[in-house]
């Protein structure tokens, strides 16, 4: 329409009858002229049909429930706020005692007055529920879950919803009253499974929750999720503070349940 | 064509030439596409291979940089995918951590639905033998607008390069009719994001393709593709029971 409504106002005229009027002049010149598009034969092989079926474009699954996780992909200290002059918080290794990529959730992100990115992140230290910012620089991979495990205390029931729906339901053994389970915000930082010992049953998963009484229990005194070989324990308060679940739970636990999975004690 | 210079530091790139490929290649996705495109065994691959970061993106174009014989049809399509890989992962990661703002509020959302989708054809066209989705890390370049906007201008150009380059060499006419079908979309992308660059759109009136040494040669500059972290173990736990 840009050369049609400058040669309209140039003219005078209205651009729909300067666009007629050039329609008319490419009319005449392919009668005068050869070749042009319409003397290509009409035999030409039909065009081949595509390989790939094309989709419509996959529009993200959207939900207040998603949570996202970081590798920490160098060493570094954990700071009170974003900025490198701030009190340490505590250190932040790059493996955890069962030699998996240390993980952590994140909570937000900043940028500091020099326009460095700060990511706020929740820790898997003493005393429980702590954060902290690290440089964005120290981190690697993000990672995205829609799950979110609910431990009760009180019921003894472990439920995990998926975007806000529950999902799983089970009963659990959770730690004696000497031995508490933690309570507060926690989140899942690896998974094992094929080990040797029959007391953690199939399968078990390590959190970020770490015992405030028994801390000087081998790697650290770090809560896990587990099976066992005592289920009719199950449910009860008979453990040192983990959180045990019979076999079978546990199984369907590892099938619908990512590491980075946050992880709510109350 | 604009290159994300940089994220190629000299010391990152000693850093990961120390790597092998086994510690790169956790969960097999590298190896298993040096598998299809050069007919090599696994064992033979893992055995000879130490590979730093442009290596490991040779490795998935071996027979094409021997120039021993020419890539099969599966071969380029696994190429085309990882390509779709990084660029899906690219706009996901930016939608969903949300800071990108502005006049490119919309670019996450838009962009990334249209990868995905390629991402999902090309993966169903190849079933069993699609390699596997690798790890990338974008470094805070999906939380800066400057760079997430340069990048995308980058990976734009890069993929509609790399599948013009590619065109001639396909040998199904069922399959260069998708992949041009998706190569003028990745134009597309790429007029549209260097409008919004400020970058001309169209600076040319002929294209040239990129081959794939270039192709390689520009992802592996980014460090972008990372080993996939270990979420697992065999560990006997040390949990309190």
């Amino acid at each position: 329409m840009a050369p049609g409504g400058t040669l309209a106002r140039a003219f005078g005229v209205s651009a729909g009858a300067v666009a007629a009027a050039l329609i008319a002049v490419i009319v005449s010149s392919r009668a005068s002229s050869s070749p042009s598009i319409v003397d290509v034969p009409d035999h030409l092989p039909a065009p081949p049909a595509s390989a790939l079926w094309v989709p419509k474009p996959v529009a993200l699954h959207r939900s207040a429930a998603v949570a996202y996780w970081a590798s920490v992909r160098s060493a570094v200290p954990g700071r009170a706020w974003p900025s490198r002059r701030a009190e340490i918080v505590a250190p932040l290794a790059t493996k955890t005692p069962e030699d998996t990529t240390n993980i952590v959730l994140v909570v937000g992100r900043t940028r500091d007055r020099a326009g460095r990115l700060w990511v706020h992140v929740r820790l898997p230290v003493l005393p429980n529920d702590r954060t902290a910012w690290v440089p964005r620089s120290a981190l690697g991979v993000y990672g995205a879950v829609h799950t979110h495990l609910i431990i009760d205390l009180e019921r003894l029931t472990a439920t995990l919803l998926r975007n806000g729906s529950a999902i799983f339901r089970a009963p659990i053994g959770v730690g004696r009253p000497e031995w508490p389970t933690p309570k507060g915000n926690f989140y899942i930082r690896d998974r094992l499974a094929r080990y040797r010992s029959a007391f953690y049953g199939p399968l078990a998963f390590g959190t970020s929750a770490r015992s405030s009484v028994l801390t000087d229990w081998p790697g650290g005194g770090f809560i896990g999720l587990h099976g066992t070989d005592e289920p009719q324990l199950v449910p009860g308060r008979i453990s040192h503070g983990c959180v045990r679940f019979r076999n079978r739970d546990i199984l369907e636990l590892g099938r619908l349940m990512q590491v980075g999975t946050p992880v709510t004690i109350r | 064509m604009l290159i994300p210079a940089m994220f190629a530091k000299k010391h990152e790139t000693q850093a990961i030439s120390e790597l092998t490929l086994s510690q790169l290649d956790r969960d097999g996705a590298i190896c298993e596409a040096v598998v299809h495109v050069s007919g090599d065994t696994r064992a033979t691959f893992l055995g000879n291979a130490v590979v730093g970061g442009a290596a490991l993106l040779g490795a998935l174009t071996a027979p094409a940089l021997a120039g021993a014989t020419a890539p099969s049809d599966v071969a380029i399509l696994n190429y085309a995918l990882t390509l779709e890989y990084l660029q899906a992962a690219f706009y996901t990661e930016a939608e969903r951590l949300g800071a990108i703002r502005g006049k490119l509020t919309q670019i996450p959302r838009q962009l990334g639905a249209v990868e995905r989708a390629h991402v999902a054809a090309i993966r169903a066209a190849l079933g069993q033998a699609a390699v596997k989705r690798p790890a990338f890390d974008f470094r805070g370049v999906t939380e800066d607008q400057t760079k997430f906007l340069k990048t995308a201008v980058a990976f734009e150009d890069l993929a509609a390069a790399a599948y013009k380059a590619q065109a001639a060499r396909i040998k199904s006419a069922a399959l260069l009719t998708a992949a041009i079908s998706i190569h003028s979309v990745e134009a597309r992308h790429a007029a549209w994001m260097r409008f919004l660059a400020g970058v001309t759109p169209a600076a040319s009136a002929f294209d040239e393709g990129k081959p794939i040494s270039e192709v390689k040669a520009i992802v592996a500059s980014t460090h972008f593709v990372v080993a996939h972290p270990k979420m697992a173990s065999r560990t006997n736990p040390k949990y309190k029971g």
